[in-house]
């Protein structure tokens, strides 16, 4: 079962977005794909645009705001990730880090992925042969933390029922969606020592789900809205602290794939 | 109406709770008036000496059992070690052990699963030298106690927050309960006589004490359970270091990394007590209390 590594980063001091997004697409991922390791796929979300928290809070509740990018680093099990984190020499991504983010604010995450069927997996504007689905030019990356009352067995189960809720409620997110997965939290993340030395963060915050939506392009963005505005006034039981959790726009690159024929 | 079984902690409240249970304070007076609280008091059985002097040595990882060949154990007879323990080339622990119930039957022991983590004592009574307490989630709870689920899948998709010492110290261990088919089991062969009945899922360990450098340790469990003429003969297998994967058993330790052989060894002999226990208590309560989920 692969393991996917998601570390929400943000850029660091004198950088502007497009410089940061410039360096880790054209630096950090060349050296990705010169040093690829056990790295099975390697793919940067670059952040357009997000919100964290709800608008009835006063202020902020986490601690730094603000996310340039979420790269996603997959490999084919937990063996593999760990000899690519931590090489017998240290590797250059490791050290490159520095030159782009504020590391000690990354957010890591180890998932596992969930595949979870949509409605209208197949776009109705121009689709083409009709023979490719659930793919999307807009990638929305939705992290929800759990509510700290909640048990982690119970949180998923209500997430699901908040997003069936959801989606029922919100008609053009239905419509919209081409494909969504759940990233769930693996319990090996409790032992990250390895990440938090190799991407260098310090107490990040903890979030046990992420989900990724994908929509055609970034037209269609306001069916997120829709879904979201939904899932936070869902009638059953109370999971996800909205305060903490937050959600990014992106434009998905893919850096090392080596994508199957079918 | 609130009753002991249905006493229920949230997340937050529930884990600084478990370092007080991790001392094993005697019991409050509301616990001591349950009509089960004598089994606390009772003396334990010691291990037969010879079963115990089994878990004295590592076996031959040779003739262990590979988490991935489970099946194995629907074969009729046995297979190379039924009692033992070893760390497998990959680092990974491997425990078995094997005990024989008189007068149990497998109805008995699907009960027990069912009924024992609805509170702190009915799983102290289990083992009282080093079971410190049990909760569930609300979730878990409504299903455990939800009539219309045959006894035998109460417990599918169930977490047991334990807090047991496995003689390496207190630690708490959440134990996702699994199907035999989730858990990974040929369901053509999973039948009489090969199976009569079945606990087991995925548990993940960490020390009450835990703090940022404390490791959080993967174990798969498996207690398999089948009908013989001496009575219901129990097979434990644990294999620590390994995860369940979307049901496919993956070892979840860093290259070069092995579980402790204090760790195994530790399982393994707590392993023969706590069930050296339960054969002796389970069809006493079971005559007691059994079929019931209130008591």
């Amino acid at each position: 079962m692969p393991i996917k590594l998601m570390a929400a980063s943000r850029k660091r001091p004198g950088l502007t977005r497009a410089e940061y997004q410039r360096y880790i697409e054209f630096y950090h991922g060349t050296i990705a794909r010169q040093e690829r390791f056990k790295i099975d796929s390697y793919v940067q979300n670059h952040v357009i645009d997000g919100a964290w928290g709800l608008l009835s809070d006063a202020d902020h509740e986490n601690k730094v705001v603000d996310r340039d990018a979420v790269v996603e680093i997959s490999f084919k099990n937990f063996r593999d990730m760990m000899e690519t984190l931590e090489p017998a020499v240290p590797s250059a991504a490791s050290q490159d880090g520095k030159f782009f983010a504020n590391e000690s604010t990354n957010i890591i995450v180890m998932a596992e992925e969930e595949e979870i069927p949509v409605p209208t997996p197949l776009t109705t504007f121009n689709p083409g042969l009709g023979i490719v689905k659930g793919v999307g030019a807009l990638k929305v990356l939705q992290y929800i933390m759990r509510d700290e009352e909640v048990y982690p067995e119970d949180y998923k189960k209500s997430w699901r029922m908040a997003h069936e809720e959801a989606v029922e409620k919100a008609p053009y997110y239905k419509e919209q969606a081409r494909r969504v997965q759940a990233n769930w939290r693996c319990r090996a993340n409790d032992n990250d020592g390895a990440a938090r030395k190799h991407f260098k963060m310090i107490d990040p915050p903890t979030y046990d789900l992420v989900v990724a939506h994908w929509f055609d392009t970034m037209e269609q963005v306001g069916a997120f809205r829709q879904y979201v505005e939904a899932m936070q006034n869902a009638t059953g039981p109370k999971f996800a602290n909205w305060s903490k959790s937050f959600f990014l726009y992106t434009k998905q690159i893919v850096v090392v794939r080596d994508t199957p024929l079918s | 109406m609130s009753t002991p079984e249905t006493k229920q902690y949230t997340y937050k409240d529930w884990y600084p709770t478990t370092s007080a249970k991790a001392q094993q304070p005697d019991l409050s007076p509301e616990e001591k008036a349950r009509p089960f609280a004598k089994y606390f008091y009772e003396e334990i059985p010691q291990p037969d000496p010879a079963h115990y002097a089994m878990m004295e040595k590592p076996c031959d990882p040779s003739k262990a059992l590979h988490p991935s060949r489970m099946n194995d154990l629907l074969n009729p007879g046995y297979l190379d070690v039924e009692i033992g323990w070893c760390n497998l080339p990959d680092g990974a622990g491997f425990i078995a052990n094997k005990i024989v119930y008189p007068g149990v039957t497998a109805e008995m022991v699907d009960w027990w699963f069912a009924w024992h983590p609805l509170e702190d004592l009915r799983y102290r009574i289990w083992y009282p030298p080093q079971h410190g307490g049990i909760h569930l989630s609300p979730e878990g709870r409504k299903r455990i106690l939800d009539e219309s689920i045959p006894m035998s899948e109460r417990n599918w998709g169930v977490v047991h927050h334990v807090t047991e010492n496995c003689d390496c110290g207190m630690e708490n261990i959440t134990i996702s309960f699994y199907s035999p088919k989730d858990y990974g089991f040929d369901m053509t062969r999973f039948k009489q006589p090969y199976v009569s009945t079945f606990a087991g899922g995925q548990g993940w360990a960490v020390t009450v004490d835990k703090n940022d450098e404390s490791i959080t340790a993967p174990a798969m469990m498996c207690h398999i359970f089948r009908d013989t003429p001496e009575g219901l003969e129990h097979r434990t297998r644990f294999w620590l270091g390994y995860r369940l994967s979307n049901g496919v058993p993956e070892c979840t330790l860093p290259p070069g990394v092995a579980v402790p052989s204090v760790a195994v060894q530790g399982l393994a002999r707590h392993n023969v007590k706590e069930f050296t226990r339960f054969k002796h208590f389970l069809p006493r309560i079971y005559a007691e209390f059994g079929g019931k989920m209130l008591a």
